[in-house]
C-alpha cells in the first residue's frame, strides 16, 4: 500500500509539471479591415469611431498616442442621412469625459429621436474604400420596478429588476448592472433575445449587495443586428482564450469594400440608480 | 425489362436450391470454447477432403451442406485453439455442436474476427478487429486498458490525440459511428471527457469496426459501425478477473447457473481519484490559499445472463449502466454535472432448421446529461436525454455452401429531450425554462446475399430500406450495398465495395471537441437526414505464412452535414434549428497496413493518408450567418482532418512470465480555428474597452504541430495455485513529448497599469500551448482465477 501511495504521489508531481509553454506560431496572412463603431443615442451628438484591424501579432505601440495614431483611420468622409438631412461628421478627436469614450468623427448636433425613419451611414475613405450601413432607433423599454430583497438573518441583498417585454414582436436587450459607478467593471453585462420570455420579465442577482451600495441598472432595447454583433464579439473574445468555446466570425451590419467590420445602431436605454436599503 | 430479369433469376435460383436439397444433407451447430462455453465467432468448419467449408456467424452458428453419402471428416478450427476433427455420417441433416480447447495453456482466449486466410477470402473489407489480449497488453493511460482506444491504432481511425474525444472514421464526424453494445446503441462511448471508453475490456468478448463496405443489416450512421459484444459468462466453472490500478479498480465474475446450460457475467469498475482529492480538500479546509479540487469519478457495470432453453433456443439478457460524475459541493456554490449511458438487451436465438438461424432482439438505450448549479438563492438546471426502444429480427439462411442469405427488419422508437433548461430563484420570483421534446420512429428492412461465383469471385449484395418519421416529417432511404472479391491467387485478392448510408440523428456539438453536453437532434422537416456514399478498393496480400498486407483507398461523398452558425445560441433556445447550417462534404484517403498475428512477436504497422473537406453550407435561418458563405471563405476542413497518421504496435511474448508491448503514433496535427487578425472594440458607456477582439476568418485555418508519442508496457505474470496474476508496468509518452492539447492567444499587460486611463493596451500577445501530460509511468495489478 505504501508503494502504491508513493506511485500516486509521483503521478501527482508529474501532473504538476509545467505543461504550458509559450510557442511561436505562424498565422495565415491577414488583410486589415475597416472597423466602424457608431451608436446613435437620441439627443446626444453624432459620434463615430473609425479604426483599422491589424494582424494578430502586430506589435503594440508603446504609448497611447502612438497606439491611437496606428489604429485610428482618419481623413474619411462620414455622412449620416436621415429623412433627407445629411449629417456630415468631422474628422476630429473627441473624448467624452462622462462616458470615457473616444471618437474620431464627431458632429455637435443632437441625434433626433425618430423611430420611424432609418438612418443611413456612408463612409468613403481617403483611398476610395466605401462602407454603408442602415439602422433605426427603437422605442425605449422602461424598467418597471426594482425590488431589493435581503436574505433572512443576512446583511446582503439581491436586486430584482422588472420590465415588460412587448409581446407582439421579437425583442433584444442588453442588460448592464454596475456597482458604485458606471466606469467600474459591470457586475452583469449580457445581451439576450426574448425567445424564452414574453410579457413580464424579471432579471435577478445573487445575494451580493450590502446596505448603502449604489447600483446602476441599465436596460438597452437593441436591434437584432446589434445583438448578433455583440454575441459574435463575445464569442470571438472567449474563443481565443477558451478551447471549448465556439469561435465566431464577427457578424457586422456594415458592408462595403474589403470586408468591413462593425456596428451602426441606435442606443436606447432606461437606467435606474438604486441605493440598497433594507 | 429489369424486373423480368430479376424474376427469371430468382426462379432459376429457387429451382437450383430445390434440386440441391434433394441430394444433400446439412450439418449445423454452435462452436464454443470448451473452457467457458463462450461461442466462437468466425471459427472455421472445413471438409479436409474437398477443401470446402464455412465459418461460424456472430452467434457462433454454422451450417454446412454436403452431398449425401458415407462418413465425412470435418475439421473445426479457430486461431489459438486446437483443431478438432469430427466424423459425421452424411445420411441426414445433423446437429453437431463442438467445443474447442485452447491450444496453449498460457494463451488467453484469443478473440479474432478472422484469420488472415479468412480476411483474404471474405468479401468484407474496411474491417478492423482487436483482440482483448491485444487491448490488455496496450494500456492507454495510467495502466488502464481500453479496447476502443486500442482499435484507434488501426489505419483509417485517427489515433486519439489527447483531448480529441470523438472517433473520426474515414473523415466522418463524431456522430457518424453506430456504436452498439450487445446490439443496443451507445450514444456516448466516453468516460473522463474521452480518455476512456465506456467499454470495460474485462467484460468484452469481441469488437469489430467497419469503416466501409457496410453489411446491409447495419444502418443509421454514415461512417462506421462498431459492434461490441459482451462475454456470455462461463457456463463451465466459476471464474473471475480484475485489477487494481492507480486510477480505477475493476472486478468481473462469471460462472454457470446451471452447468453447460446457463451462465452469468457481472463486471464493474470505478475510479477513485475523488477519494484522494476529497482527503486533500479536507486537509486544506483551513488553508485559505489552497485550491479546491472538484470531485470526479466514473463507474460502470455490465451484466449478462444467458440460458440455453433447448437445443434450438438460447436466451440472453444483458445490461450496461455507467455514469461520470463531476461536482463541487460548497457552502455557497453547489455544482453537479453527471452524464452516462444505460443499455439493456434481451436476445433470443432460435434455430428454425439446419439452414435457418434467427436472432430477435429487444434493446433499450438511454443517454443523458444533467447539470445542476446552485448559488445562494438561485439555481440552474440544464440537461438533455435521448432514449431508444428497438425491436429487430435478423435471419441467417445458409442456402448452400458459399451462398448465404441474410434478411431482417428493425423498428426503433426515439424519444428526445433537447436542451431542457430550468433556472430561477428558490422562492420562485425568477423563473425561466426552455427545451424541446421530440419523438420519432426509425425503421429498416434489409436483405443481403453472399455468393461464391466459382473459385475466384465472391459477391455480396445487399439492399436496405430505411425510414424515419417525426412530427410530420417523413423520410425514406434506399441503401444499396455491394462488395466484390476477386482472388488473384491464394496469396492475393482484390476487393471493392460500395455502400450508401442514411443517418436520421445528428449530434450537434458546440465546438470541435466532443463534450458530454453535445445534443442529439432528430431529422425534422427542416433538418434533412445525412447521407453518404462510399466506394472503396483494396488489395490484400498474404506475405509468407505470417504477414498480412492490406491496402485500401476510398472516396466518400457526404450530404446534409450540420454545423452551427456563427454566434449560435445553444442554451435556452427553443428554435435550435435556426442555429444550424447545412452543407456537403467529401472525404478520401489511402490506408496501408502490415500485420503479424501469430508467434511470440506480433503487431502491426498502419499508415493512413486522408483528407476531408466540407463545403456549400447554407443556414436554415435566412438571417443566419455562416463564415464560410457570408464572407466567401470557400471550402474548409473539420478539425479532425489529419493528413498523415502512422501507428506502429509491437507485442512481444518474451517468455511465459513476461510480455512487452510498445506503440508509437505519429500524426499530422489537427486543425484549429484561429483568428489571423484583431481589432479594438470600444463598446458603449459602462463597458470596458477591448483592445483585442479576434477577427476569425476562414474556419479551421491553422494546423497544430505534429503529434507523436511512444508508449511501453511490461507484463510480469505469476502463477499462484488459485489462478494467474500479473503486474503491468507501463509508461505513456516515454520521451516526454509535449503534444498540443490546445493553443490560446493571451494579451499581456504592464504589471502596474495606469488605472485612470480608460484605454488599457497590452504590451504584446503571447501564443501559449497547453499539453495534457508529460511522461506518465504507472503500475497495475491484475488477476484471474
Amino acid at each position: 500500500m505504501r508503494q502504491l501511495l508513493f506511485f500516486a504521489l509521483s503521478i501527482a508531481i508529474l501532473w504538476s509539471c509545467d505543461l504550458e509553454k509559450e510557442i511561436e506560431i505562424q498565422l495565415p496572412d491577414y488583410e486589415p479591415s475597416i472597423v466602424v463603431e457608431c451608436y446613435l443615442e437620441p439627443d446626444q451628438p453624432f459620434a463615430l469611431l473609425l479604426t483599422e484591424s491589424t494582424p494578430y501579432f502586430e506589435p503594440f505601440p508603446d504609448d497611447i498616442s502612438d497606439y491611437l495614431d496606428a489604429t485610428l483611420l482618419d481623413s474619411a468622409e462620414v455622412e449620416i442621412l436621415h429623412k433627407g438631412t445629411i449629417y456630415s461628421l468631422q474628422n476630429q478627436l473627441f473624448f467624452d469625459p462622462v462616458k470615457q469614450k473616444i471618437y474620431n468623427y464627431y458632429l455637435p448636433v443632437s441625434v433626433p429621436y425618430d423611430t420611424d425613419s432609418p438612418f443611413e451611414l456612408r463612409i468613403t475613405t481617403k483611398d476610395g474604400r466605401t462602407i454603408e450601413a442602415s439602422t433605426k432607433l427603437l422605442p425605449r423599454v422602461a424598467i418597471d420596478s426594482i425590488v431589493v430583497e435581503f436574505q433572512e438573518n443576512d446583511t446582503l441583498a439581491r436586486l430584482l429588476t422588472y420590465f415588460t417585454d412587448p409581446p407582439e414582436q421579437e425583442n433584444y436587450y442588453r442588460r448592464m448592472l454596475h456597482e458604485e459607478s458606471l466606469d467600474s467593471t459591470a457586475r452583469q453585462d449580457f445581451p439576450t433575445d426574448d425567445r424564452i420570455f414574453n410579457g413580464d420579465v424579471v432579471f435577478g442577482t445573487t445575494f451580493d449587495f450590502s446596505e448603502g451600495t449604489v447600483v446602476f441598472n441599465t436596460l438597452y432595447h437593441i436591434d437584432e443586428d446589434y445583438y448578433k454583433f455583440l454575441e459574435s464579439v463575445n464569442g470571438a473574445i472567449n474563443a481565443s482564450l477558451n478551447p471549448f468555446a465556439q469561435p465566431s466570425s464577427i457578424i457586422s451590419n456594415v458592408t462595403g469594400t474589403g470586408n468591413p467590420i462593425g456596428i451602426f445602431t441606435g442606443l436606447v436605454y432606461d437606467r435606474v440608480e438604486t441605493i440598497i436599503q433594507r | 425489362m429489369m424486373p423480368k430479369i430479376i424474376l427469371t433469376s430468382a426462379l432459376f435460383l429457387m429451382c437450383t436450391w430445390v434440386v440441391d436439397a434433394q441430394n444433400r444433407v446439412t450439418i449445423s451447430g454452435i462452436v464454443t470454447d470448451a473452457d467457458n462455453g463462450e461461442t466462437l465467432i468466425g471459427a472455421t468448419v472445413t471438409v479436409p477432403a474437398t477443401g470446402s467449408g464455412t465459418s461460424t456467424n456472430e452467434y457462433g452458428f454454422y451450417s454446412l451442406t454436403l452431398p449425401m453419402g458415407d462418413t465425412q471428416s470435418l475439421a473445426f478450427s479457430y486461431v489459438g485453439f486446437q483443431t478438432q476433427l469430427k466424423t459425421v455420417l452424411l445420411s441426414q441433416d445433423t446437429r453437431l455442436d463442438v467445443a474447442l480447447s485452447s491450444g496453449i495453456a498460457l494463451e488467453e482466449v484469443v478473440v479474432k474476427a478472422n484469420s488472415f486466410e479468412e480476411q483474404l477470402q471474405s468479401t468484407e473489407m474496411s474491417v478492423e478487429a482487436i483482440t482483448t489480449r491485444e487491448a490488455r497488453l496496450i494500456p492507454v493511460l495510467l495502466g488502464e486498458s481500453d479496447i476502443l482506444k486500442t482499435i484507434q491504432l488501426k489505419p483509417g481511425i485517427p489515433s486519439g490525440s489527447e483531448g480529441t474525444t470523438g472517433l473520426f472514421v474515414r473523415g466522418g464526424g463524431a456522430d457518424q459511428n453506430l456504436i452498439v453494445l450487445d446490439e443496443a446503441i451507445v450514444y456516448n462511448p466516453n468516460h473522463l471527457f474521452g480518455f476512456f471508453s465506456t467499454f470495460n475490456t474485462d467484460a468484452v468478448k469481441d469488437l469489430k469496426l467497419y469503416k466501409g463496405g457496410f453489411p446491409a443489416q447495419y444502418g443509421g450512421r454514415l461512417s462506421s459501425v462498431i459492434d461490441v459484444k459482451l462475454k456470455e459468462g462461463n457456463n463451465q466453472k466459476f471464474s473471475g478477473s480484475g485489477g487494481i490500478g492507480l486510477l480505477a479498480s475493476r472486478l468481473t465474475l462469471e460462472g454457470p447457473i446451471q452447468k453447460g446450460k446457463s451462465s452469468f457475467m457481472v463486471s464493474g469498475r470505478r475510479t477513485y481519484v475523488d477519494l484522494i482529492t476529497r482527503s486533500i480538500n479536507k486537509a486544506n479546509e483551513d488553508n485559505e490559499d489552497a485550491t479546491f479540487i472538484p470531485d470526479y469519478y466514473f463507474y460502470d457495470l455490465n451484466t449478462k445472463i444467458n440460458y440455453q432453453l433447448s437445443e434450438k433456443d438460447r436466451l440472453f439478457l444483458s445490461g450496461y449502466f455507467g455514469r461520470d460524475v463531476f461536482g463541487v459541493d460548497g457552502d455557497f456554490f453547489d455544482f453537479n454535472f453527471d452524464w452516462g449511458n444505460a443499455t439493456g438487451t434481451a436476445r433470443w436465438n432460435h434455430v428454425f432448421s439446419p439452414k435457418l438461424f434467427a436472432n430477435t432482439t429487444f434493446t433499450f438505450s438511454d443517454y443523458q446529461y444533467n447539470i445542476e448549479n446552485k448559488i445562494t438563492g438561485f439555481s440552474f438546471q440544464v440537461g438533455s436525454n435521448i432514449q431508444d426502444s428497438n425491436l429487430k429480427s435478423d435471419f441467417y439462411y445458409a442456402i448452400r455452401n458459399g451462398h448465404t442469405l441474410r434478411f431482417g427488419a428493425n423498428v426503433t422508437y426515439h424519444y428526445f429531450k433537447v436542451g431542457r433548461l430550468k433556472a430561477g430563484s428558490d422562492d420562485g420570483s425568477i423563473s425561466f425554462s426552455a427545451g424541446q421534446d421530440y419523438d420519432g420512429w426509425e425503421s429498416g428492412i434489409y436483405v443481403s446475399d453472399d455468393l461464391d461465383i466459382g473459385d475466384k469471385w465472391k459477391l455480396a449484395t445487399g439492399l436496405r430500406l430505411s425510414a424515419f418519421s417525426n412530427d410530420g416529417a417523413f423520410y425514406t432511404g434506399l441503401e444499396p450495398r455491394l462488395a466484390l472479391r476477386y482472388s488473384v491467387n491464394d496469396k492475393l485478392s482484390a476487393k471493392t465495395s460500395y455502400a450508401r448510408m442514411y443517418q436520421y440523428m445528428h449530434l450537434v456539438a458546440n465546438s470541435g471537441v466532443a463534450l458530454p453536453t453535445d445534443v442529439w437532434y432528430p431529422s425534422t422537416e427542416r433538418v434533412m437526414p445525412q447521407r453518404s456514399d462510399q466506394v472503396a478498393f483494396g488489395l490484400s496480400y498474404l506475405l509468407g505464412r505470417q504477414f498480412f498486407i492490406n491496402a485500401e483507398t476510398y472516396y466518400k461523398w457526404l450530404d446534409n452535414q450540420l454545423q452551427f452558425v456563427d454566434a449560435a445560441q445553444l442554451f435556452a433556445n427553443n428554435d435550435l434549428e435556426d442555429e444550424f447550417a447545412v452543407g456537403q462534404g467529401r472525404a478520401y484517403g489511402f490506408e496501408l497496413s502490415l500485420e503479424k498475428k501469430e508467434g511470440n512477436l506480433s503487431g502491426w504497422i498502419g499508415y493512413t493518408y486522408a483528407r476531408v473537406v466540407l463545403s456549400d453550407f447554407t443556414t436554415l435561418d435566412p438571417n443566419g450567418s455562416f463564415a464560410q458563405t457570408d464572407r466567401n471563405f470557400g471550402d474548409f476542413s473539420p478539425i479532425y482532418d489529419r493528413r498523415h497518421d502512422l501507428s506502429v504496435v509491437l507485442l512481444w511474448d518474451i517468455s511465459r512470465r513476461f510480455s512487452f508491448s510498445s506503440t508509437f503514433v505519429y500524426g499530422s496535427g489537427d486543425l484549429r480555428w484561429l483568428a489571423p487578425g484583431r481589432f479594438n472594440f470600444q463598446d458603449v458607456e459602462g463597458a470596458n474597452f477591448q483592445p483585442v477582439v479576434s477577427d476569425y476568418l476562414a474556419r479551421n485555418n491553422f494546423r497544430l504541430p505534429p503529434y507523436n508519442r511512444l508508449d511501453m508496457s511490461l507484463v510480469w505474470r505469476f502463477f499462484p495455485k488459485w489462478g494467474e496474476s500479473d503486474l503491468t508496468f507501463s509508461a505513456i509518452n516515454v520521451y516526454d513529448r509535449r503534444n498540443t492539447f490546445f493553443i490560446y492567444l493571451e494579451p499581456e499587460y504592464e504589471e502596474n497599469p495606469d488605472t485612470e486611463n480608460p484605454i488599457e493596451v497590452p504590451t504584446r500577445i503571447a501564443a501559449k500551448q497547453v499539453s495534457l501530460f508529460p511522461v506518465l509511468p504507472s503500475i497495475s495489478w491484475n488477476f484471474k482465477f
